[in-house]
């Protein structure tokens, strides 16, 4: 049975990071980085937007082949129409998430990790010596692999997570449906991105449209099915397209959960550590994953090095991992969370009305903090949303 | 196959996929409380003697993959 002291599954950002991590902490180690797809950042599942400073802090975006499009406003449209633009102090990029994954791959590959393609995790136990035995499936056949820590970066359906004894389990309040097209040869601010709201535009969550290129972009949206009037995610967003792009050339399509819930109670156990989306480490209130997965893969992979080295991978050590992830993200994820649920109360007119307050405010001053401030002198309905984010 | 000692009742109907329709996304794994779902090598296949019939991962699919049959 081949050995290894660390099996990272999956190899999109959280999993690709957390095995160059751990490599880049440890060269002795021997780190295997396994992928279901026979190519690493295939199908994408993503509207593939991401932040400026987190993402540079793990790649130089900067004529990068993998940056498609750098963004620089944000066009919040309102149930009703109403345009808002809201000025953005950081810049934010759509990637392109095959070329981007690939490039993380090689470059755990680089700092000397085994990476495996069309390699599916099918089950795993624990050894009598206390490590876990993994079965692999491959398209020649099983085998079966023991590692002293397995990193579960393997997404929304994770397994590991499941095998390991974890409660990996969503409510369904809190899974957005989700479904995208690239549409081409539509009309649209190519630095922008645009995010509309709407009980019957996207109920429980939003529309949006991230440019990929001048007459490109990905458009799609996510719903909360217990708020559906009974069309599924694909239906809401035909009826959009029809409605803002209908001209468009549909030359991608692709559908996925967005896991809008807090961080996991625990992520960890003995020998086991899950990150990113499998982990539910996405930002609650905007979808956001990406950068998530890779700093959570980053913590993942220095705390496996750390607890091989120290000869102990027990469940006590591996919580430096969930206690570090939380201090950097989760217990700000838990306010988000908060402030999720005091929006879902809110209905179409306060946003409609929320948009022409913060339309009277010069362009130019048109921060956050002080539409935010505007918005709780104007809509007193929102004082509850902020006592909850700051209690 | 015969039922566990102390299984509850059987449900009436439980979760059938159309493999033909399913996009193996993933999204429906996480919301099945009793875990009776499960991606084998990029199909969704879910476990009739697991599943409840409790019916939360029927809406969720973004595609309407997934209807509730009976469980004969």
């Amino acid at each position: 049975m081949p050995d290894h002291d660390v099996l990272v599954v999956g190899a999109g950002p959280a999993g690709s990071v957390a095995a160059a991590e751990a490599k880049r902490a440890a060269p002795e180690l021997d780190v295997l980085l396994i992928e279901r797809d026979p190519f690493v950042g295939t199908p994408v599942r993503c509207a593939e937007g991401v932040g400026d400073p987190g993402l540079r802090e793990f790649a130089d975006p900067d004529g990068a082949p993998w940056a498609a499009r750098k963004i620089t406003r944000v066009i919040i449209l309102a149930p009703d129409d109403t345009e808002v633009k809201v000025a953005w102090s950081d810049v934010a990029w759509i990637l392109d998430r095959t070329r981007f994954d690939a490039a993380l791959a090689a470059q755990a590959a680089a700092e000397g990790v085994e990476v495996q393609v069309a390699t599916e995790a099918v089950g795993m136990g624990r050894t009598a010596d206390g490590r876990w035995a993994m079965r692999l499936r491959t398209s020649s056949g099983e085998e079966t692999v023991r590692a002293h820590v397995v990193i579960g970066a393997d997404g929304v359906e994770t397994m590991v997570g499941r095998w390991a004894g974890l409660d990996t389990r969503v409510p369904a309040r809190d899974m957005e449906s989700c479904a995208q097209y690239v549409l081409d040869g539509i009309d649209f601010d190519a630095d922008a991105i645009y995010l509309q709201f709407g009980d019957h535009i996207a109920p429980g969550g939003y529309a949006w449209l991230f440019p990929k290129s001048e007459r490109s972009a990905n458009v799609g949206l996510g719903i909360v099915a217990l708020k559906s009037d009974g069309r599924n995610a694909r239906e809401y967003l035909d009826e959009w397209i029809a409605r803002r792009y209908a001209g468009g050339a549909r030359t991608g399509y692709t559908v996925g959960g967005v896991i809008v819930h807090h961080t996991l109670k625990r992520t960890h156990t003995d020998g086991v550590m899950i990150c990113g989306d499998a982990a539910h480490m996405v930002n609650p209130l905007s979808g956001g994953g990406i950068v998530n997965a890779m700093k959570s893969g980053r913590l993942a992979g220095r705390a496996a090095a750390a607890a091989i080295r120290a000869g102990d991978t027990s469940q006590a050590r591996l919580a430096s991992y969930h206690q570090a992830w939380m201090d950097l993200l989760g217990e700000a994820h838990l306010k988000y969370y908060r402030i999720k649920q005091a929006l879902a109360d809110l209905d179409d007119a306060f946003f409609n009305g929320l948009a022409r307050t913060v339309n009277g405010i010069p362009s130019h001053k048109r921060t956050l903090g002080r539409v935010f401030a505007h918005a709780l002198v104007r809509h007193p309905q929102l004082i509850p949303v902020a006592a909850r984010f700051f209690v | 196959m015969a039922p566990p000692p102390l299984a509850r009742a059987r449900p009436t109907e439980v979760a059938a996929v159309d493999l033909a329709v399913c996009d193996r996304c993933g999204l429906c794994l996480p919301l099945c409380p009793p875990e009776a779902i499960h991606l084998d090598f990029q199909d969704l296949l879910i476990d009739r003697h697991t599943c409840t019939g409790c019916r939360k991962c029927i809406a969720p699919c973004p595609v309407s993959a997934l209807a509730m049959v009976a469980n004969a």
